[in-house]
């Protein structure tokens, strides 16, 4: 059979058995085969069955639960996405694809000041322009919008002020794009100009007008969005700390850079229901939105996902303009279309954040990190958005990967009179990650140890608990280091290679999907929801709300219920675009889609697979504890040649219980502490990353080329390598552009002068270095097939990597980014004057010699790899909580335990002590509430 | 965003263009339009009616001393005829696509460049216009205020420093009949007159000094990423060497003032008494102190400056041990 069984039509046999059971070769196949582009059912690929249920794959760090649902069809091998050909002939429809009979073009009417009061709109020359249908303006919708329900501070249009360049004034839409401008540009307003804020650090001031008023919730007279205040540990530990470095960074705002401009298209339908289309990475959110907003019911609204060109966060939020296109298309009665042009992306942003982070590494004489100091002042930008979660994220995800003494964190988030910043890959961890592995190298470097060595010595084990609580299950941090450390070469490079030449390490710490669903309550509403659709042709179709963004959902869940079915993936087909069709999923963030959706696919594929067995059970007559589940074929285990096609099993099934349907939820297990702010960097897995970065840098003009990157990341399993490699490849092409070139540049008055492709410097194909995907896989024992995420962590080494690789070429310590050759330059400048050298090539390179706490700390690194694979593999599953390093018990509150011990989150006058600390100063004002007045 | 509406004019030859051009009072030549259509996609100064020299096939000769104004970048660089040093700085412009649209003579007349010129409708709305583009409200200009005569935006097109330093010349044409002049000659420092073309005149090519395929030289340019990028700045160099000695050594460099930069009689004073790295050195430092950028591109002008210095030294590199 070295083909496996036709899936043609049968015929039947002769002989029939009476005892129920099949003789070989003789069942019935009554109908066609069971499709599939292959007429062979093939052999079971044991080469991806796992050895605890019989297949051969090995499984060093043990057994998963999804073992039993392994059938070797498609988990583990590299497939094209399955949207991919639609993508390459160009059928692919994004948001400016989407064409309805009787469209009309929408324009937005923007703001020329950065911030300024409306006096008056007149819109009475635009309306009286022929082929003008609809005109509208704050007036015509007051309801407020946002993606976070705490923080909803967004309207369709200005109500009284205009609060950045760009800002939503009004929206006309016409018979063409032609018409629509002029009419646009007919539409006047009367503006009184206020002074404007563009410095993040004003923002934090008094102001005679701030930004957005929050009644009584709002702090004090100042822009300060959020503040965050915890503080956790040993604090005195750090002050006493002998190693420590501190470090002031400026972080530029940047933009996702993602290909296609946000589109949108309206329509209400003769039934009176409202279509949207739109690129949107988080359907439901805007679903919510459009609902408060056009105060209609949510049943009233379908949202249609169009293929998404690009998202990176950048089409997560709601968006004023999908808001100004239901509005025109209410009032005129027909479709409306409305595209952005490029630096319209730009004003309506929601990109990483410009920020200011103090950061402080501190270590004690055993080469153990006493603490994490750090002072995160953030730039929102005019409105809200993700603010909220990214103040927090810019503290609570350094808390791991490495097991610290204390966490003294101070964020802030102030509103200022630039485009909103929001969540973008990496959301909220990539600038403090970088400070923190910056802080790390330079810590070792004084210490005298390796930084391979110091990080290998200070891992949080799997299976434990982070100083704020966070759980961590599985981890591949040890592997991924160790593999970088090997393959980059780096015992011989480091510190090591000629002036100008270098390499550079760094880790990275990410969320495996946020554990808070932000609209409700895990115990009451799933996060994910998959149904599944069996009919006579025996295919299956998937609905699922998971956005696919270009990342691979739709071919992850795909694959997902691929292998439980045991069906070739082009049987399985996706509808995940539409509201009215798909369950609710939060969306495309946090990457949480397929930890999340696959695990919810699993258990809905369960349960149509035990409907179909229980069918081949009745026709067979072996039990299904002994029926194989075959490439479209249902056999007894010990003799293939029995058994039952799929399609054969699918129609009596269907004969049985009448539709085969099935559904699968997932929700997140109960976790976390209960501090204020718990919730914050909370999820079900975490990813882990190290990646080795080698540049070369031109002493001469700054210029810092990334040759060759070898990263490790550690996404539970690869459900599909080939999807891993690329999200790899394309994260260190995006950290690439952060670390070294792309910034959102505002002029002298506070104008953003590169919203264009070519100012906005991504990094061309010129600039890409050799990059070494390395994929390692630590089985985490809740993920779907031991999966986690891997689609914004990847992200995160690649800056410090780089700043460090910086370091060892030519001395310097990066603290602003990007790095683009004029800074480097000048800091190479500096640094010259500073050393009395002429000629920046007569430069010296820092060198390594090994002190005292090098062997100590490899020896203690050698003893945690045991310790680390005893609990992987479950033989070790004692508690273990940050602080066990330090000499603590894991079982016994840390108060407890050491005097001093602080768990606070609101702080004392004497931690606000500290005047340089930008963020602390956030808490110098008073909640209006707590003020007395209202 | 929208082109505005213009009447596309295509005549066939040099002639009918010319008489074109004389009976159109309000029109821009365009070439490639790799430089004219983006610009008039934002509403840059743009024009009713545009001639397009793309059918005009007097203007295409290539070889070793004469290159035709509608010579395609990409053949350019391409060609085995054409000088090494013109070769060589062909290819490092703009990006491979847009060399295959864009033309010689479209990067000689390139459109001087600023940040806040060029940008959308809506973007120069926002900072209340400026001088080169006021639409018609007197602006100031953003660079350079409290002035509204000048407007100091910035020339980045690569070619005219490799011919200045080749010591080319350009020839131009128009109905009232064909002129030429020293390459370097060809511009007129204000970023809006940009250069000496008279209206309804265009310029059909550029000549090489017989002896040019005795002199060697090189071309180092500035930017951010290795393609797409304009010049932040660009340095060309280009020397003869008889009997191991420099007899003849120019030096021009582009993309940082309204107009390129022609040093050649500083260059010519340095091999009097040639001594390799330390005149090297100073003629960097010379080029370094006669260029004064201004704040309107990518990179801030004092960098720029800074990096003519090292620009010059590499493009003179060979020359170190002579
Ligand atoms: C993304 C991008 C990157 C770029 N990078 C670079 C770069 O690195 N270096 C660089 O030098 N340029 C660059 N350019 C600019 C441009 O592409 C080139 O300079 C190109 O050579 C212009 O030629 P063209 O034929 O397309 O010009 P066009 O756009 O056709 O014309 C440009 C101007 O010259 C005038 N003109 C054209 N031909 C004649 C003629 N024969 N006589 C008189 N006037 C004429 C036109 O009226 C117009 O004002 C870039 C452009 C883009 C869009
Ligand atoms: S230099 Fe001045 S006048 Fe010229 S384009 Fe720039 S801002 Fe306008």
């Amino acid at each position: 059979m070295a083909k496996g069984y036709r899936q043609a039509p049968g015929k039947s046999g002769d002989k029939k058995r009476t005892d129920g059971k099949r003789v070989a070769g003789q069942q019935d196949f009554g109908v066609p085969g069971s499709g599939g582009s292959d007429p062979h059912s093939k052999l079971q690929d044991l080469d991806y069955v796992p050895e605890s249920v019989g297949g051969w794959k090995k499984q060093p760090r043990g057994p998963h639960v999804h073992d039993r649902h392994v059938t070797g069809m498609t988990i583990g091998k590299s497939v094209p996405l399955v949207d991919a050909n639609w993508k390459m002939t160009g059928q692919a429809q994004y948001g400016d694809d989407i064409r309805l009979p009787g469209e009309l073009i929408g324009k937005i009417l923007r703001s020329p000041h950065h911030y300024a009061l409306i006096k008056s709109i007149d819109t009475s020359n635009a309306e009286a322009m022929e082929g003008v249908f609809a005109i509208a303006t704050g007036q015509d919708s007051v309801n407020k919008f946002g993606v976070l329900p705490v923080t909803k501070d967004e309207h369709a249009m200005a109500q009284d002020k205009v609060r950045h360049v760009g800002d939503l004034v009004a929206c006309v839409c016409a018979i063409d794009e032609a018409t629509a401008i002029e009419a646009m540009n007919a539409i006047s307003v009367e503006y009184e100009v206020l002074p404007s804020i563009h410095d993040m650090e004003d923002g934090l001031k008094d102001s005679e007008h701030p930004i957005h008023d929050r009644g009584k919730y709002h702090i004090g007279e100042s822009n300060v969005q959020k503040r965050v205040f915890q503080q956790f540990g040993d604090l005195d530990g750090m002050e006493r700390a002998p190693y420590r470095h501190e470090a002031d960074w400026e972080t530029a705002g940047l933009h996702h850079g993602f290909t296609e401009p946000h589109a949108v298209v309206a329509h209400w339908d003769p039934s009176g229901r409202l279509t949207v289309w739109s690129p949107q990475q988080v359907p439901h959110y805007l679903h919510r939105a459009l609902s408060a907003v056009l105060d209609i019911p949510m049943h009233q609204i379908n949202v249609h996902r169009t293929f998404v060109g690009g998202g990176f966060g950048g089409k997560s939020d709601p968006f004023p303009h999908e808001m100004c296109a239901a509005i025109l298309a209410r009032k005129s009665g027909r479709p409306v279309r409305i595209n952005f042009d490029r630096e319209e992306v730009y004003w309506i942003n929601r990109g990483r954040h410009p920020s200011r982070i103090q950061m402080g590494v501190f270590a004690d004489d055993e080469g153990r990190i006493s603490g994490i100091e750090t002072d995160a002042l953030i730039d929102g930008g005019a409105f809200a958005s993700f603010g909220h979660v990214t103040t927090y994220y810019n503290g609570v995800l350094h808390t791991a990967p490495y097991e610290i003494g204390g966490f003294n964190y101070t964020g802030a988030r102030v509103w200022t009179n630039k485009p909103a910043s929001g969540a973008m890959r990496g959301h909220g961890a990539v600038n403090s990650r970088c400070a923190v592995e910056v802080g790390i190298d330079a810590v070792s470097e004084q210490m005298k140890v390796d930084p391979m060595t110091f990080r290998l010595a200070n891992l949080l084990p799997p299976h434990s608990r982070t100083i704020t609580g966070f759980r961590v299950t599985s981890t591949g941090m040890r592997e991924c280091l160790a593999k970088v450390r090997e393959q980059s070469d780096w015992d011989e490079k480091f510190r090591n290679l000629p002036l100008g030449k270098g390499i550079g390490v760094g880790c990275g710490f990410f969320i495996s999907g946020s554990g808070l669903p932000i609209h409700w309550d895990p115990e009451n509403f799933p996060h994910a929801t998959v149904h599944l659709q069996c009919d006579m042709d025996g295919g299956v179709t998937v609905h699922t709300g998971a956005a696919e963004i270009g990342q691979g959902s739709d071919t992850a869940v795909a694959q997902a219920v691929s292998e439980v079915l045991a069906l070739p993936l082009d049987m399985i087909r996706i509808r995940s675009k539409e509201s009215d069709t798909a369950p609710v999923d939060l969306g495309s963030y946090s990457s949480r889609v397929t930890f999340m959706n696959c695990n919810a696919a699993i258990k809905a594929a369960c349960e149509l697979r035990d409907k179909v067995m229980k069918a081949a059970w009745e026709i067979t007559g072996y039990n299904p504890d002994v029926l194989v589940l075959g490439d479209r074929r249902i056999y007894y285990k010990h003799d293939p040649a029995i058994g039952v096609s799929w399609l054969e099993a699918v129609h009596k099934a269907q004969a049985d219980v009448g539709s085969l349907i099935a559904s699968g939820a997932y929700r997140t297990p109960p976790m976390g502490g209960v501090h204020k702010g718990a919730a914050a960097g909370l999820a079900p897995a975490y990813s882990f990353s190290a990646y080795v970065a080698e540049v070369d840098v031109d002493v001469e003009t700054g210029f810092v080329k990334i040759t060759k990157a070898w990263a490790a990341h550690d996404c539970g399993k690869a459900l599909n390598p080939l999807a891993v490699k690329g999200q790899i490849i394309g994260s260190c092409h995006m950290g690439m552009g952060q670390v070294l070139s792309e910034e959102m540049k505002y002029g002298r008055d506070g104008h953003l002068m590169n919203p264009d492709l070519l100012d906005y410097k991504i990094m061309s194909v010129h600039e890409m270095p050799d990059v070494v995907p390395i994929i390692v896989e630590s089985n985490d024992p809740e993920g779907p097939f031991g999966a986690k995420e891997a689609g914004e962590g990847p992200l995160l080494p690649i800056l410090p990597a780089v700043c460090n690789a910086i370091y060892d070429a030519i001395g310097i310590r990066i603290d602003e980014l990007p790095v683009t050759p004029d800074r480097l330059h000048k800091r190479i400048e500096k640094h010259c004057r500073k050393l009395g050298i002429n000629d920046p090539l007569d430069l010296p390179v820092p060198r390594f010699e090994a002190g005292p706490l090098q062997k100590k700390l490899a020896d203690r690194a050698d003893e945690h790899a045991k310790r680390d694979h005893l609990r992987d593999i479950q033989e070790d599953r004692s508690s273990y909580v940050n602080g066990v390093l330090f000499g603590f018990a894991p079982d016994k509150p840390m108060a407890e335990q050491k005097e001093g011990w602080r768990e606070a989150v609101v702080p004392t006058p004497k931690d606000l002590a500290d005047p340089s600390k930008r963020a602390a100063r956030a808490w110098g004002h008073v909640e209006r509430r707590h003020r007395g007045d209202d | 965003m929208r082109m505005p509406p213009f009447t596309l004019h295509t005549p066939d030859n040099l002639a009918k263009a010319l008489a074109l051009a004389s009976e159109l009072d309000n029109f821009d030549w365009v070439a490639g339009g790799t430089d004219l259509l983006p610009n008039y996609k934002w509403h840059l100064n743009p024009k009713p009616n545009v001639i397009s020299l793309a059918k005009v096939n007097e203007l295409t000769a290539l070889s070793g001393t004469v290159v035709g104004a509608m010579v395609r970048i990409h053949d350019l660089a391409n060609s085995e005829d054409a000088h090494p040093l013109i070769r060589e700085t062909a290819a490092t412009i703009a990006s491979v696509m847009i060399r295959r649209s864009a033309t010689v003579g479209g990067n000689i007349c390139l459109d001087t460049r600023c940040y806040w010129f060029n940008q959308t409708e809506e973007w120069r709305r926002s900072i209340d216009w400026c001088h080169k583009c006021d639409c018609d409200t007197g602006a100031d200009c953003r660079v350079i205020p409290n002035q509204n005569t000048l407007c100091v935006a910035t020339y980045q097109a690569d070619l005219a420093a490799a011919f200045i330093a080749l010591d080319a010349t350009i020839h131009l044409a128009s109905g009232a009949g064909a002129r030429s002049m020293p390459f370097a000659e060809f511009f007129q420092l204000d970023g809006m007159t940009r250069n000496v073309l008279k209206t309804g005149e265009l310029v059909t090519h550029v000549t090489l000094p017989e002896d040019a395929k005795n002199w060697q030289g090189a071309y180092q340019k500035l930017r951010l990423r290795e393609t797409w990028d304009f010049p932040e700045a660009g340095v060309a160099a280009a020397w003869k060497l008889e009997g191991g000695k420099i007899t003849g050594l120019r030096v021009a460099t582009t993309g940082c003032e309204s107009i390129p930069g022609d040093h050649s009689e500083m260059a010519a004073s340095a091999i009097e008494e040639w001594s390799g790295k330390d005149s090297i050195r100073e003629l960097s430092e010379g080029v370094r102190k006669a260029v004064k950028p201004v704040s309107n591109t990518y990179f801030p002008p004092a960098y720029r400056r800074k990096m003519l210095r090292v620009l010059t030294r590499r493009a003179l590199a060979p020359l170190e041990h002579l």
